[in-house]
């Protein structure tokens, strides 16, 4: 399939455009939002040892 | 001074492999795979749309059971209770993400194959009250202000379990608009073998998407669980002190 498909204005088109993108807006901007309020979310003094995804880093 | 990542070394890894396995995944879905002789290009949404449905059908059960231990825990054992709580927040905020899409892809398929947007057969409407329970569990954790709100939640979930069966077996039980499973429906279900490797790479790559941000939204809820016990003790230390 050429790319120049997606833009080739169809309905067919419009439709599968919007719901690769929707799947990428929505599940980038749920990581998003989970980034952001680790950002803001105030850090425990009594933190525990680093799990799986977090590790702690002297700065 | 020491400063908190939000991802690990193992994080980092994972997630650079599975934006790699996606981006792949959506390659082959929209550039290799063949087009469909009925609908056309447009069935491509097919490669997005059944992974992420068959995971928001998958991620409840994390939610019944972390719920369940939930219960179990909460007078035996609080600190595992708060554990299992985070667990369920974060199970139940991906289940809402993938059946969101699940409903917004499908609307999206619907109207382009169909000719419309929505119909109230069996499977949309289960699918579609299975988006609103979780929604509500969502919603009771974020507004209700008792002292049981994680409780009721958690009883909540329990009965927003009892749907994912119902939702699974609709196209089996009823006669619907939607088609028919596409594996394990019987002899005339299955994809074309050329199909296969588009739509399990993006299975690959979408599950390994949902356990990521699970675990990510599990160290931020455990982080924010923390954060509150912090400024709990903080609290009391402060009253004994004038206390004294």
């Amino acid at each position: 399939m050429k790319f120049s498909w997606i833009f080739n204005g169809t309905l067919e088109a419009h439709h599968l455009a919007a719901s690769y993108l929707a799947v990428w807006l929505i599940q980038g901007g749920y990581a998003a939002w989970i980034g952001w309020h680790w950002m803001h979310t105030k850090r425990p003094s009594s933190a525990a040892e680093p799990g799986l995804f977090t590790s702690e880093d002297d700065s | 001074m020491k400063r908190s990542r939000i991802l690990g070394p193992v994080g980092f890894v994972w997630f650079v492999a599975t934006v790699g396995i996606i981006a792949y995944a959506t390659r082959l879905a929209l550039f290799v795979a063949p087009t469909e002789a009925t609908m056309g290009n447009v069935q491509r949404i097919f490669y997005y749309h059944v992974p992420t449905s068959m995971l928001s059908l998958l991620f409840p059960y994390v939610n019944f059971a972390a719920s369940l231990c939930y219960l179990y825990w909460r007078r035996r054992d609080p600190l595992k209770a708060l554990t299992a709580d985070a667990v369920a927040i974060s199970s139940a905020e991906v289940t809402v993400v993938y059946s969101s899409i699940c409903l917004l892809t499908g609307m999206l398929w619907g109207r382009a194959a169909w000719g419309i947007w929505w119909t109230w057969d069996a499977r949309l409407t289960s699918m579609l009250l299975l988006w609103l329970l979780y929604v509500s569990y969502l919603m009771l954790r974020k507004l209700s202000s008792t002292g049981q709100t994680h409780t009721l939640a958690a009883v909540l979930s329990v009965f927003a379990a009892i749907d994912v069966p119902i939702v699974y077996m609709s196209i089996q039980w009823w006669r619907t608009q939607h088609p028919a499973p596409v594996f394990g429906g019987g002899a005339d279900s299955g994809i074309d073998p050329s199909m296969k490797p588009a739509f399990w790479f993006n299975v690959l790559g979408w599950a390994m998407w949902g356990i990521f941000i699970l675990l990510l939204r599990y160290g931020l809820e455990r982080r924010r669980q923390e954060s509150e016990q912090d400024a709990a003790l903080q609290a009391i230390e402060a009253s004994l002190e004038i206390a004294q």
